[in-house]
């Protein structure tokens, strides 16, 4: 009877072993939970807490409870509806279309597929026909939010095709109600005024391409006349202007811009983060580069492992940090959107980094024949002569054909975290997302070998930075305010 | 890791014990290697054999086992975990193709 009561009063007082995952950075350690919760626990309090020893009486068990953390105090509906807001893609579908409209190109950047197709081979042009079928296509989704997204190759080198495409997907959203969102991406070279004005006019977003100053932006961008940095920069002026005028009949989106981490960045990430602040843009996007199609063979010229670009990322990062302290607003785009889910629960919309990934079930790339693609990484891999990631072609298979393609269905499975054995118990589950076909081009297999797999030794580079600088309260309030804004 | 290894001139013998690895773990492994390099797979009462050409450049038979080792994880993970993987595939794939929930 005594050891029974003794019994009860443990119970009472101790919690149990937390749900929880964990991570060693330094000499603390991170906790997360499925419902992104997270915590500091130092070397004493981690062992006690993971022994079930925490008690009511210790300074952190409100904190722990709170987050979930304290296994008898768990508030269900709140991890629910955490759990909910940052994976509402699961509820949505695809919401991005990418339209390939030529894989013509007038660069020849050192990293990419497209200047394999030469300027005046049209035969890589969409036509009219495949744009419309592709619009329509797209408007399939169950998602209410459709973004059709130009790309190519150089989109501007197929004009009429893509004004069409325009026209009609901004026909389809009236007559079916559904919020467009049309974006391009173009390295600029070929914008007019006519042009620009017809983007503006029918609300596209534009999107280009600069990996830093003139020499960095031109080594790594080729063109017959090297003026690849100086077109880019007139036209981001140009848009960054028309955007300051805003008028009532339209809305002028303000122009972004993409950086490709090559090897040449790695020494630079001042000079190029000072170029994006010189024209204004205020978002910086450190992308790493991926050996996938076409950058694979080139991998040892201008590629690098996760160790390098972690290093590139943090002296970014840190940078970029300084430079807000000093009230230039600036901030780095993959930090922004995990940071998203990391403090406010939600769900950026960033496909490369969710479970499952966003291939099919969240985009779609459809190439300039029709033929459709989980992403357009996978129609990279195709364009090397490789269709696994084919799943469809816009003349001859339904919407839920595409959907229920076996390299739809093998994306989704092999992304899936929970079935992952590294990710499953990895700390930063809750906020990241695997890559089948960087795991196909690198490792051999849709679900690739995580541990030896140099992506996830980037992403948690990434993520270590991000929540290392989070236990700092002037560093989180500057990055909290990049999630606010 | 319970397993022995046999050289040859370029050819490696893995024996991989079924209480460890369980034979279709071997065989996925084998799978995703056979773009790579040759194997030749034996199935046994209490082992599996992998012969594995190994080439002049790289450790393929070092790779292999680690794939193994991932094939065999993935698969005692699916034991644990495969209700919360199916209900997560199952909604997306769901909701994707527009179907009602």
């Amino acid at each position: 009877m005594a050891q029974r009561t003794a019994a009860k009063k443990i119970e009472r007082t101790k919690s149990g072993p937390p749900d929880a995952l964990w991570r060693k950075i330094g000499g603390t350690y991170l906790l997360t939970n499925d419902s992104g919760h997270y915590a500091w626990l130092g070397e004493k309090d981690f062992r006690l807490v993971m022994a079930g020893g925490l008690t009511e009486r210790h300074p952190l068990f409100s904190e722990l409870a709170s987050k979930g953390f304290v296994r008898n105090r768990l508030d269900f509906n709140d991890i629910a509806a955490k759990w909910k807001k940052k994976n509402a893609y699961l509820d949505q579908g695809p919401g991005l279309h990418i339209l390939v409209m030529t894989l013509r190109c007038n660069h020849k950047c050192l990293y990419c597929q497209s200047s394999a197709s030469g300027v005046g081979d049209k035969k890589t042009d969409m036509d009219l026909g495949t744009a419309r079928k592709s619009v329509d296509f797209a408007f399939n989704s169950p998602n209410s939010g459709i973004t059709i997204e130009f790309q190519g190759g150089e989109p501007l080198l197929n004009w009429e095709v893509l004004k069409g495409a325009v026209k009609y997907a901004r026909e389809r959203a009236q007559s079916t109600g559904k919020e467009l969102r049309l974006a391009l991406v173009s390295n600029f070279s070929l914008m007019t005024e006519e042009k620009a004005d017809f983007l503006l006019k029918n609300e596209v977003s534009l999107c280009t391409s600069l990996d830093g100053p003139a020499a960095l932006h031109d080594k790594n961008r080729l063109t017959p006349g090297g003026r690849s940095h100086s077109d880019t920069v007139k036209w981001i002026k140009y848009f960054q202007k028309r955007s300051g005028k805003q008028v009532p009949e339209y809305r002028v989106f303000k122009p972004s811009a993409l950086l490709t981490v090559s090897k040449y960045s790695l020494p630079r990430h001042k000079e190029i983060i000072d170029e994006y602040v010189r024209l204004g843009l205020e978002d910086v996007f450190v992308r790493p580069l991926a050996p996938i199609g076409y950058a694979r063979r080139l991998w040892d010229t201008i590629g690098y492992d996760a160790g390098e670009f972690a290093g590139f990322y943090l002296k970014s990062l840190d940078y970029m940090l300084k430079l807000n302290r000093r009230g230039v607003f600036i901030r780095e785009k993959m930090a922004a959107m995990m940071l998203d889910k990391i403090i406010n629960f939600k769900d950026p919309g960033y496909l490369d980094a969710r479970c499952p990934c966003g291939a099919a079930i969240g985009q779609l790339a459809y190439n300039y024949n029709g033929d459709l693609y989980t992403c357009d990484e996978g129609r990279m891999v195709g364009w090397e002569g490789d269709d696994l990631f084919r799943i469809g072609n816009v003349f001859k298979d339904s919407y839920k054909k595409v959907m229920t393609s076996q390299a739809t269905k093998g994306c989704v499975v092999a992304s899936n975290l929970e079935a992952q054995p590294a990710c499953a118990r990895c700390a930063y589950k809750p906020y990241c997302g695997v890559c089948p076909v960087y795991n196909y081009e690198v490792q051999g297999s849709l679900w690739g070998n995580i541990p030896a797999n140099d992506r996830c030794g980037l992403f948690k580079g990434v993520f270590d930075t991000l929540f290392t600088l989070l236990k700092s309260p002037a560093n989180a309030e500057i990055l909290k305010k990049w999630v606010t804004k | 890791m319970g397993d022995k290894m046999k050289n040859s001139l370029s050819e490696k013998k893995l024996v991989l014990d079924n209480r460890i690895y369980s034979p279709e773990a071997v065989k996925l492994a084998a799978f995703v290697f056979s773009g790579r390099t040759g194997i030749k797979i034996k199935y046994g009462k209490s082992a599996s054999q992998a012969l594995i050409e190994d080439q002049a450049s790289g450790n393929a038979s070092g790779e292999f086992m680690n794939e193994v080792l991932n094939q065999q994880c993935r698969i005692d993970l699916a034991k644990k975990s495969s209700k919360i993987a199916g209900i997560i595939v199952t909604k997306a794939l769901l909701s994707a193709a527009g179907e009602k929930r």
